[in-house]
């Protein structure tokens, strides 16, 4: 009788678990993009007065920023030292593809980020940044959008799905 | 091996990089990259050609890697040429883009023609470095190279200090080891004409160097230099006096009297020296 009741709270703990780890991947989308907002309003505040190379500005933008995100800027930073391809779109699709903890919107945003890198005058530079930083904020405002609702269903739904498995298999 | 040979070889694409440095480490003056043409090495003054073809992805990887991938870094970038780490000039050819009337950047890369930077110490002796020295000589003819030299051995001499308005930092480059005179002062970046006169007013000096004068601005801040007492130093292109006096925006110079000593360099490197004549 206790093992089927100990299996039971075992089940309804383990889909509480993936409502929790949905919660936390949510959370974790929003994170990276408010960190990558806040880096590409550095860079451009770097570049508008500095001129700064581009890896001198990942790096200086990753100090900055102290973010999990940061480390990412870092390596991109080495592989355009170590002349990794022939354009930053390409350099920064080959680190996305070996960093794979990067979240979905967060890579979609740096993909757009390296297609606008490299651009000959200031003004379109600046304005390559700005688009990716506006798509990051469309974003934060989809994923801020019923966010306390969307959460809580996610861990309720976990929990629930967990007790009606729990129930089915009593 | 000296640095700026290592770093002109880094601007090129991997693959390229051991036929030249095999071809022309001692001897290369142009490299020049045509899309879809094979790639010519100009070894003094001869043309000698590659079998290898340039590719879209060579040209951009020369680009990026002259500017750290960051044209817009470049401020010269969008005038048709970058000065990339040990000096070396990439001149870009291409689709411009105008904006308002202004070039404000290249949109598809055609053409690059990448000049070495050379440094030989010791090919101005001989000059009269007294008073002011105008260098001539058409593209290519070591103009620069000469300058290089005639300020190491000004600052040398000279009581007081040489400063450079260096603004496509050609002189004495970044990351190339080209020797410089303690007593010398070097403003990279900034145009010729604003370059002077900030040299002239903070860094008292009493010799002013500039690097292919081209422009009316630049010959009134010149000239302006001179009536406040200090010694130039510049180069021009142009043949020969005659020419110089053909052109309305060297004319006032030339006629002002101001320098003493006029070198004119032709192709072969040597050169001559004479004095203007009105």
């Amino acid at each position: 009788m206790s093992v089927k009741w100990i299996g039971a709270a075992l089940t309804v703990a383990a889909c509480g678990w993936f409502g929790y780890l949905a919660v936390n991947a949510y959370k974790r989308q929003e994170s990276y993009l408010q960190q990558l907002s806040q880096i590409l309003a550095y860079m451009a505040w770097e570049l508008e007065y500095r001129l700064t190379p581009l890896p001198e500005l990942c790096r200086k933008a990753a100090q900055q920023s102290k973010s999990p995100l940061g480390q990412f800027f870092v390596q991109l930073a080495q592989e355009l030292d170590g002349q990794a391809a022939p354009e930053v779109a390409p350099c920064m699709s080959i680190l996305l593809s070996k960093s794979g903890d990067i979240p979905q919107l967060t890579g979609k945003a740096l993909e757009l980020l390296g297609e606008s890198l490299g651009q000959y005058d200031l003004s379109g530079q600046l304005k390559g940044l700005e688009a990716v930083e506006k798509y990051c904020k469309h974003e934060l405002e989809k994923l801020s959008y019923h966010r306390e609702e969307r959460l809580r269903g996610y861990q309720v739904l976990g929990l629930c799905a967990g007790t009606a498995l729990a129930i089915l298999l009593i | 091996m000296n640095c700026a040979w290592d770093a002109f070889l880094s601007l090129l694409p991997q693959d390229m990089r051991h036929e030249v440095n095999k071809q022309g480490a001692k001897s290369l003056q142009e490299l020049r990259l045509r899309l879809g043409q094979p790639v010519e090495m100009v070894l003094n003054g001869k043309s000698t050609w590659l079998s290898r073809k340039a590719r879209p992805e060579d040209l951009s990887f020369v680009v990026n890697s002259a500017s750290r991938y960051s044209p817009w870094s470049a401020s010269t970038a969008a005038q048709g040429y970058i000065t990339a780490t040990g000096g070396h000039r990439v001149g870009i050819c291409g689709v411009c883009v105008i904006q308002n009337g202004i070039m404000t950047g290249i949109s598809k890369v055609t053409s690059l023609c990448i000049r070495v930077a050379k440094d030989f110490p010791g090919i101005g002796n001989g000059c009269d470095l007294s008073g002011s020295v105008l260098i001539l000589g058409p593209p290519g003819s070591g103009k620069t190279t000469l300058l290089r030299d005639l300020i190491r051995r000004r600052a040398d001499a000279a009581w007081g200090s040489v400063a450079v308005v260096d603004e496509r930092g050609e002189l004495f480059p970044v990351g190339a080891d080209f020797y410089k005179e303690c007593r010398t002062d070097v403003l990279t970046g900034c145009g010729k004409a604003h370059g002077i006169e900030t040299a002239l007013r903070t860094m008292g000096p009493t010799v002013i160097a500039v690097d292919e004068i081209t422009a009316k601005t630049d010959c009134d801040a010149l000239m302006h230099a001179a009536w406040c007492g200090v010694d130039l130093m510049a180069t021009a292109h142009a043949a020969s006096i005659q020419d110089l006096l053909q052109r309305p925006i060297y004319r006032p110079l030339a006629e002002s009297g101001l320098f003493q000593t006029v070198l004119i360099l032709n192709r072969d490197k040597s050169w001559r020296r004479e004095r203007v004549r009105l």
